[in-house]
């Protein structure tokens, strides 16, 4: 009993740290309906970036994670005003062309970071010590991001939610033409999403990077992994990618403990497959939205 | 009448043409006995996976520095032609082809990596090239190729001196963690016939995929078999995450020992404080009592900054080790370097370079390695050691 209560404990945990790493993908896709495919190459990057921190100047995860996050924001709005806003293509020819533009992007991300960092994998040691709960231990680094993870999406929900800017975020998502109509300036809003998302992925990269170790080709893993949940959750759907973040989470510490590790791998694809065939638009995704 | 003259100043135009061509034929070897003896190789200079090669070329240059500062071999300056494969293993097979057709090498060295160096086998061993290579894996070596000579220490062996170790404390059990590919496969097969010779027990044996990043699971499972050591066939990351999960779980054990992992200088930078009192394997220390190794730290730091690793000091001694067996043989007979190279017992940097009668590295050992306070020392075998291993393992 107290190892499936563990178990359960680092399945929900894992999940935080995952969905910590989707959210911003998820905000992107939301407003703009489009993959950035470039997103786990900017979660790398941010890590790096609090790596070069912590060795250069001692700062740690905490520390680095704003300057991550807003050295990940500038990017990000330079990509959207530089690249993506001149895709002027409507429909799904201008989605396919930002897909593509995001995919050069993703090798342009990973090589410059290449040409910094090396090849090498780098992690930051922080918070490595067990938080002592009863007879359980939990992992004090995952808890951290966790509960960062929590709260960033929380947070990310009430602004969209509550605030003018928040809201014409979600009018943009819903119908750019109609939001346009209401006198909302659409290029903004979508300067904005793009470069929040990218700020996310970049304070995600510098919190990631205390648990795993990131090398500059580790992008593309990171991105798939990201998209996974968003599409399970239900592409755009804020509760569903925490729910997905979760299933998935849990999923892969009990099939890893109790199927082996190598067929964890696996099970997680079949999860995902099997909801989407039952539940095409994701866990809690609006049918005929994707 | 013209026409004759024409014609007949046309067919003497064909004879010098094919004259020309036969010269070119036969100048360049001609050219090539008073030239320097050429030494070609592909590696990867660049890419995602050179920072290891760079060090394997860097061994290659200096040996080859060194070479001609002693006066050469068979009398002749030694010069090395050496291209970027990027990491490519279609890559390495078009520049060994190029090397052994356009640039007619003398003799070859290795790439880096199992990978590529199985990629370019065949066509090095049909040219009848020998080829001393720096691949741990042992299936080239098996009779299949027999002008590959393995110039590393096999794959099976890495972990010896740790188990060696461990069975010196008394130590019984091991719970084994191994990365689901070639390398750690193999190694890990060394490790469970190591340990069964030794008399100790793989109470916990489970691979995990190369993309697994949360070990946290993996790690308790093992843990739930409490053995007296944690064991894993891996590479950096994962020995990383290992550790990682190892101590956030306060999973405890009295050894932790990797086979690829703590030998890098990143895995105490990842990890800080929770690398001390890790075990790790290296096929090379700087302060080896091996022959020449002090000239050789000291020559390899003065010549591009940086002390040598493991890979800088296989390649090399296997340079030194053509070298020695072409200036023993007097020519450039492939065939008889190959049988002296199998024959002969030489003392390197890397150790003792001894082959059995396919191929197969039987001289070259490894060394078991432990961070501590922050640095790596070499704790066994103990006619080795820079400091003592500190055992066992504290409690987290």
């Amino acid at each position: 009993m107290l190892t499936v209560i563990t178990l359960a404990l680092l399945g929900l945990l894992w999940g935080g740290v995952y969905l910590l790493m989707a959210t911003g993908l998820n905000l992107i896709y939301g407003v703009m309906k489009v993959v950035n495919l470039a997103h786990g190459d900017f979660i790398v990057l941010g890590g790096l970036l609090a790596f070069s921190l912590f060795a250069e100047a001692g700062l740690n995860p905490l520390a680095a994670f704003p300057i991550a996050a807003l050295v990940l924001f500038g990017i990000g709005a330079g990509v959207q005003f530089g690249l993506l806003e001149r895709i002027t293509a409507a429909g799904s020819e201008g989605e396919l062309r930002s897909l593509l533009a995001t995919f050069g992007l993703s090798y342009v991300v990973a090589n410059a970071s290449f040409l910094v960092w090396g090849s090498q994998f780098q992690s930051v040691p922080f918070l490595e010590g067990a938080v002592q709960a009863g007879p359980i231990a939990i992992p004090a680094g995952l808890l951290a991001a966790s509960l960062a993870a929590f709260a960033a999406t929380l947070l990310i929900h009430l602004w969209l939610t509550t605030t003018i800017t928040g809201k014409s975020l979600h009018a943009t998502a819903q119908s750019a033409l109609g939001a346009a109509s209401c006198g909302i300036d659409v290029r903004r809003v979508r300067l904005l999403a793009f470069a929040l998302g990218s700020a996310m992925a970049g304070g995600a990269g510098a919190l990631v990077i205390t648990l795993i170790p990131f090398q500059t080709s580790t992008g593309g893993e990171l991105t798939v992994h990201a998209f996974t949940l968003i599409a399970l959750g239900g592409l755009g759907n804020y509760a569903g990618a925490w729910l997905a973040a979760e299933l998935l989470g849990l999923t892969e510490v009990f099939a890893q403990f109790y199927l082996g590790s190598n067929a964890a791998a696996a099970v997680i694809y079949i999860v995902f497959i099997a909801v989407l065939v039952v539940r095409p638009q994701g866990l809690l995704g609006q049918a005929g939205r994707v | 009448m013209p026409n004759t003259a024409a014609r007949r100043a046309r067919r003497s135009a064909v004879r010098l043409t094919i004259l020309g061509f036969l010269g070119l034929l036969v100048t360049p070897a001609g050219q090539a006995a008073e030239g320097p003896i050429r030494i070609g190789l592909s590696i990867t200079e660049t890419g995602p996976y050179s920072p290891p090669a760079v060090f394997e070329l860097q061994g290659y240059k200096l040996a080859v520095a060194r070479i001609n500062a002693a006066g050469g071999l068979l009398g002749r300056p030694v010069e090395l032609v050496a291209y970027d494969d990027q990491g490519n293993p279609s890559t390495a097979v078009q520049l060994y082809q190029k090397l052994l057709t356009d640039d007619r090498v003398d003799l070859l060295v290795s790439p880096y990596q199992t990978d590529l160096t199985s990629a370019v086998a065949p066509i090095v061993n049909r040219a009848k090239k020998v080829m001393p290579s720096l691949a741990a894996n042992t299936e080239a070596f098996s009779g299949r190729f027999p002008y590959l000579l393995q110039a590393m220490t096999q794959t099976t062996r890495y972990m010896i001196p740790v188990i060696d170790l461990a069975a010196a404390k008394g130590y019984q059990t091991i719970a084994l963690l191994v990365q689901d590919t070639q390398f750690p496969q193999q190694l890990a097969a060394g490790v469970r016939a190591e340990a069964a010779r030794r008399g100790l027990r793989i109470v916990f044996d489970e691979t995990f995929a190369p993309t697994m990043t949360d070990f946290s699971a993996l790690v308790l499972k093992a843990g739930a078999s409490h053995p007296d050591m944690i064991v894993g066939a891996t590479y950096l990351a994962d020995s990383e995450g290992i550790m990682r999960a190892a101590k956030s779980q306060k999973i405890g054990a009295k050894m932790f020992a990797f086979s690829i992992g703590p030998v890098e200088p990143e895995f105490q930078k990842g990890l800080g404080d929770t690398a001390d009192g890790v075990f790790g394997t290296t096929l090379y220390f700087p302060t080896l009592k091996t022959a020449g190794n002090a000239e050789f730290v000291q020559a390899f730091t003065a010549m591009f900054g940086r002390a040598p690793d493991y890979h800088a000091a296989v390649a090399y001694a296997s340079l030194n080790v053509l070298a020695a067996a072409v200036s023993t043989v007097g020519s450039l007979d492939q065939t008889k370097i190959r049988d002296t190279l199998l024959a002969t017992t030489a003392p390197t940097v890397a150790g003792e370079f001894h082959l059995d009668k396919t191929g197969i590295q039987i001289g070259y050992t490894s060394y078991a390695l432990q961070w501590q306070h922050g640095k790596q020392e070499l704790v066994w075998p103990a006619d080795q050691q820079t400091a003592a291993p500190s055992l066992p393992h504290p409690a987290w």
